[in-house]
């Protein structure tokens, strides 16, 4: 079944920790952006939101050149706010559906097949790996997994930030995207193998990950 | 279905030709024209002042041969397609002449859906420039939230104040003055429409 669905890439953040001055979308992995490569694996998406903030024109500039059909939605207090709030602007007047993923996260190829295949609800995690997680409570039910509640110390999964949600759930809140979930859940899980990168030493990893064919 | 008024630039916005420098290139006085309007989209010189500017490069030119010209300025014809549809909830915003712009507004169905500046004529050539459109001024006579959409610097003021506020940059950079305060930003006309869609 073909979903209507909106595709929102949050862009906006500045990306202080990783220490390079550019946000983090922009960053390089083996001489591609990381905001070209989601674009890359989006290439059948039809509606695409990126939201931008942090050195706006430079995204649109690196998004424009690669492709012109997109919305750009400001997230123009972006120092105040987190990754929620831009989530919940581009979620406004979007398609049934939005899928959230962060513009600083990198997504396996063949699990970005996975997502666009799912045409239900769901909230995604993998296996702990950075240094400052927030985790996923899970619960089986009939072969299915679900998401209970995210939480600071327990849970058996990372939360990686990509969520597909009805849109009108999403148009409100400033925090965290979890937040706007939180109310939904239980929410189906989906296991995905990503890379966040916050820190140079995630990156260094990302890179690897990426030279080694996603190994 | 939204209580959203549109509100729309017309040069380079609905147009897919900046107006004037198109046509004064015809004229022969294209560099003169162009140097005035870039720096007016960049915010360097007061619209008001740039735009009695830019009439002067063309006031010896008789009027209807201006209105036939500008009549003839490509459209970005889905967009237009998108005014004429719901015309009795678009308007055309613009500091272009009245008097020049009737040919082209009509094309779009919006000859009694615009603002404008306003010219008197004696014989076919301008007398004078009685009015030039504050953009702002007519922002401020709204009373339903509204869209609107543009590029230039001097649609900046409409933009911030608009519930939805679009900047459009399928003809040209949009100025750093609506980057600044736009909530959205399209690139792509066939984008542009379908996006207005879902505001209706």
């Amino acid at each position: 079944m073909a979903v209507s669905r909106t595709v929102v890439i949050s862009c906006a953040g500045m990306g202080n920790r990783l220490g390079l001055g550019t946000t983090k979308a922009l960053v390089e992995i083996d001489g591609k952006p990381l905001i070209v490569r989601h674009l890359e694996n989006l290439i059948n998406e039809k509606d695409i939101r990126v939201v931008v903030g942090y050195q706006a024109e430079k995204v649109i500039n690196v998004v424009t050149k690669y492709r012109k059909d997109v919305v750009f939605v400001f997230n123009h207090n972006y120092r105040e706010t987190g990754t929620g709030a831009s989530v919940a602007l581009a979620a406004r007047y979007a398609n049934e559906y939005i899928l959230s993923l962060d513009g600083d996260l990198l997504i396996h190829p063949e699990d970005m097949k996975k997502i666009l295949e799912c045409d239900f609800e769901f909230v995604s995690g993998g296996v702990p790996e950075t240094d400052d997680p927030w985790m996923l409570q899970t619960y089986e039910e009939a072969g299915q997994k679900y998401v209970s509640a995210f939480s600071k110390n327990l849970g058996d999964y990372e939360w990686n930030g990509i969520t597909q949600m009805k849109s009108s759930k999403m148009m409100n809140g400033t925090g965290h995207v979890f937040q706007l979930i939180e109310p939904y859940l239980p929410v189906s899980f989906m296991e995905l193998r990503t890379r966040e990168i916050d820190t140079v030493n995630d990156y260094e990893r990302a890179v690897a990950w990426v030279r080694n064919g996603f190994k | 279905m939204s209580r959203y008024i549109f509100l729309f630039d017309l040069d380079s916005t609905v147009t897919g030709q900046e107006i004037l420098p198109t046509i004064s290139k015809e004229l022969g006085i294209y560099e003169k024209m162009n140097d005035l309007t870039e720096s007016t989209m960049r915010g360097e010189i007061p619209f008001k002042q740039s735009f009695l500017q830019r009439v002067e490069l063309l006031k010896e030119i008789p009027v209807s041969k201006v209105r036939e010209m500008i009549g003839e300025i490509k459209l970005n014809e889905q967009l237009a397609e998108f005014i004429r549809e719901n015309r009795e909830r678009c308007y055309i915003v613009t500091g272009n002449l009245d008097i020049w712009i009737e040919k082209l507004v009509e094309k779009i169905g919006m000859e009694h859906n615009t603002f404008c500046s306003k010219a008197l004529v004696k014989n076919d050539y301008i007398q004078d420039v009685f009015s030039v459109v504050d953009k702002n001024a007519v922002i401020s006579q709204m009373v339903l939230p509204f869209v609107a959409v543009g590029d230039g610097n001097n649609d900046a003021e409409m933009i911030e104040a608009a519930e939805i506020g679009i900047g459009y940059g399928g003809v040209r950079n949009i100025a750093p003055s609506v980057l600044a305060c736009a909530s959205h930003v399209i690139y792509e006309e066939g984008k542009l429409v379908e996006f207005l869609e879902k505001l209706l």
